[in-house]
């Protein structure tokens, strides 16, 4: 639908290099990254508030590169949620519709049922500075789908809500995604929100694009060991491959061998990356199992945190796994407690240095 | 026992009514002075305390002859020179917000550089040119032969010695006062709101008609208000090219020269009530104009 062909912008000093994204009619596309990464300026790009300085961005396979905003049939919603403080709810969500040459009373009749939808119709006759922030927040995105755009770009959304409200919109972005089939944009740096919403994501380090793809692939196999860092995964291993036969290669890392699918050839330089959760935790001593990584080690701490518990095991190389609070329980994990840890091989993600 | 009663038990009302322990408790709080802000209150009382002087001697001046101030304030000269005065004024104000306005907004959002460094200062320079050199700046460009007063009078459009001319010496050293103000009222506004206005489908001059300058009407407001006094006040920058017609300032100083100091003083109080009230209908009337909750 919408298509980035080797941008390049320069804001102050901060550069977007050479980005090529592809996003399909549907999608719920992430860009995530750390903060200053250039995401909000990656999605004002795609609403086209900035000019590339060279590469093309094509719309259904049109060239929209100089295209004003206006122009593009995109809704943006900022963090801040950007309400116009000087007209009421009901003036807000009818803007767009008043700006493309409604009357106004028409306006106000087309989108009362859209703040009926979204729960804030007994708000309409409110200023947006008397509302709290769930209230903006679904103000500001119902002034969006008021103007029926092809995409709606969302910049870190839910950043400013409390728990329970963050839950609310999580639910009513769904049903925008699912349910009105709208293409979604949203920028975040949480990992959480990107496992929540995301089909599709791109993650942006300083200003490149250095992974994109399903959300899946980049959420569990991700390209590089910087992406490996930002999305989360617990326990990343730098290491040497000593052996590889057909595929099943045995890598140092960390003072251990471990064993792993991957092409990297013998002497080349890996990464390891395991998942939290796919470590399992025995206590009585059993090493014999089908998984190819199986060590003894000590329990350093437990860490509960809501209905599962962050495990850290010294195994000659510290380890973290994911336990529910009823299996600590069960094996009487407390720090200093003798374990056995057991990593499937192909439950390890190998990054190539050269990749 | 609840409170009510422990209170009456240890704090017995005197005759007029007030506990004996409240009333010992005022008498032996200690009062802190804070020093600091008491130094700026003199400070600045002095400062206002020159004005009020000023102003109580010529009240007290002119009140100890008010027929005489009738007469001068009442006669058809000054009232003429005063409307002259404010509808130049008025005149100068409208071109500065037309031309005014978008230089205003235009600065506001373009990113600092050189070339904005230099206009940002030409802008200023009426500000801290002495008021004869602006005069004289105005005189050379606009007088008969000057490069655009030659090519205007051949139109029938003069200045020297005429209303024009007056407006346009008005409009020079007014035009900081309300440019910078505008600027400031633009600069306030988040650039988010006009990114959104954008993409919700609002060109860039329906953008700046809906979301840019209703929220900066604050500012128009006070940039055209003091861009108004400081044109009205005017008299160097304006005699030079127009010391006809009598605007107020050069009344005064005409009166002050050929009739004395009692018949000038008297134009000036007049001028004071008027201004004063003026300028505080103005403000009343837009205290509420332009505000809004921006706790968003």
């Amino acid at each position: 639908m919408i298509e980035f062909d080797r941008v390049s912008l320069a804001l102050g000093s901060f550069r977007l290099e050479e980005i090529s994204l592809t996003i399909g009619r549907g999608d719920y596309y992430f860009i995530v990254g750390p903060s200053g990464a250039g995401k909000t300026v990656l999605l004002e790009t795609i609403a086209g508030l900035h000019r590339p300085e060279s590469g093309r961005v094509l719309l259904r396979d049109e060239e929209i590169t100089t295209l004003p905003p206006e122009k593009r049939r995109v809704a943006l919603v900022y963090q801040d949620y950007s309400l116009f403080p000087n007209m009421r709810v009901i003036d807000n969500v009818s803007y767009g519709l008043r700006v493309q040459g409604m009357r106004k009373k028409e306006a106000r009749d087309e989108v009362v049922p859209l703040l009926e939808r979204f729960g804030i119709a007994h708000l309409a006759d409110r200023y947006p500075g008397t509302l709290s922030g769930g209230e903006q927040q679904r103000v500001s995105l119902a002034r969006a789908i008021a103007v029926k755009p092809d995409i709606l770009l969302l910049d870190e959304p839910l950043s400013a809500l409390d728990p329970i409200t963050q839950e609310r919109f999580i639910g009513d972005l769904r049903r925008l995604h699912r349910e009105d089939g709208l293409t979604i944009v949203q920028v975040s740096h949480s990992r959480r929100e990107a496992h929540l919403l995301a089909t599709r994501m791109a993650v942006i380090i300083d200003g490149y694009l250095v992974d994109e793809g399903k959300a899946g692939v980049v959420l569990n196999t991700p390209r590089s060991r910087d992406v490996a860092t930002f999305v989360g995964i617990e326990n990343i291993l730098d290491g040497t491959v000593t052996a590889n036969e057909d595929g099943h290669a045995t890598v140092d890392a960390g003072g251990r061998t471990f064993e792993a699918m991957t092409d990297a050839a013998p002497g080349e330089e890996v990464s390891l990356c395991i998942r939290a959760d796919d470590i399992i935790l025995a206590v009585d001593g059993d090493r014999h199992s089908s998984a190819r990584n199986t060590m003894a080690g000590t329990v350093v701490s437990v860490v509960e945190n809501g209905p599962v518990a962050e495990v850290k095991v010294d195994a000659g190389v510290v380890l973290t796994a994911v336990l529910t609070r009823r299996s600590v329980r069960d094996l009487l994990l407390v720090a200093g407690t003798a374990v056995t840890l057991s990593i499937k091989a192909t439950a390890i993600h190998v990054i190539r240095a050269s990749s | 026992m609840d409170m009510k009663t422990q209170t009456r038990s240890t704090d017995p009302l005197p005759a007029d009514g007030e506990p004996v322990a409240a009333t010992r408790w005022k008498r032996e709080r200690k009062r802190y002075t804070d020093w600091c802000t008491l130094g700026f209150c003199i400070l600045g009382g002095l400062l206002v305390g020159i004005t009020v002087l000023a102003l109580a001697n010529i009240t007290m001046a002119e009140l100890a002859d008010p027929a005489h101030l009738i007469k001068i304030a009442t006669s058809s000269t000054v009232i003429e020179s005063i409307l002259l005065t404010f509808g130049a004024g008025a005149s100068a104000v409208l071109l500065l917000i037309v031309f005014g306005t978008p230089l205003a907004y235009i600065l506001a959002r373009s990113r600092p550089s050189r070339f904005k460094g230099v206009v940002e200062s030409i802008i200023d320079i009426p500000l801290i040119l002495p008021h004869t050199v602006a005069g004289l700046l105005v005189y050379l460009l606009f007088m008969r032969r000057g490069w655009l007063g030659a090519p205007l009078s051949d139109i029938g459009l003069a200045f020297e010695d005429a209303l024009p001319g007056t407006i346009v010496a008005m409009l020079f050293v007014a035009s900081p006062f309300y440019i910078n103000s505008m600027r400031e009222g633009f600069e306030k506004v988040p650039v988010h709101l006009e990114n959104v206005a954008r993409t919700l489908g609002a060109g860039t001059f329906t953008m700046f008609r809906t979301v840019s300058l209703p929220l900066s009407l604050r500012h128009m407001y006070s940039g055209a208000i003091l861009a108004w006094g400081r044109a009205i006040g005017e008299f160097a920058g304006v005699i030079m090219i127009a010391y006809y017609p009598f605007i107020i300032s050069t009344l005064i100083y005409y009166s002050f020269t050929t009739d004395g100091i009692r018949a000038s003083r008297s134009i000036a109080f007049t001028v004071i009530l008027i201004s004063f009230g003026v300028f505080y209908l103005l403000r009343r009337m837009t205290r509420h104009l332009g505000r809004y909750d921006d706790r968003v």
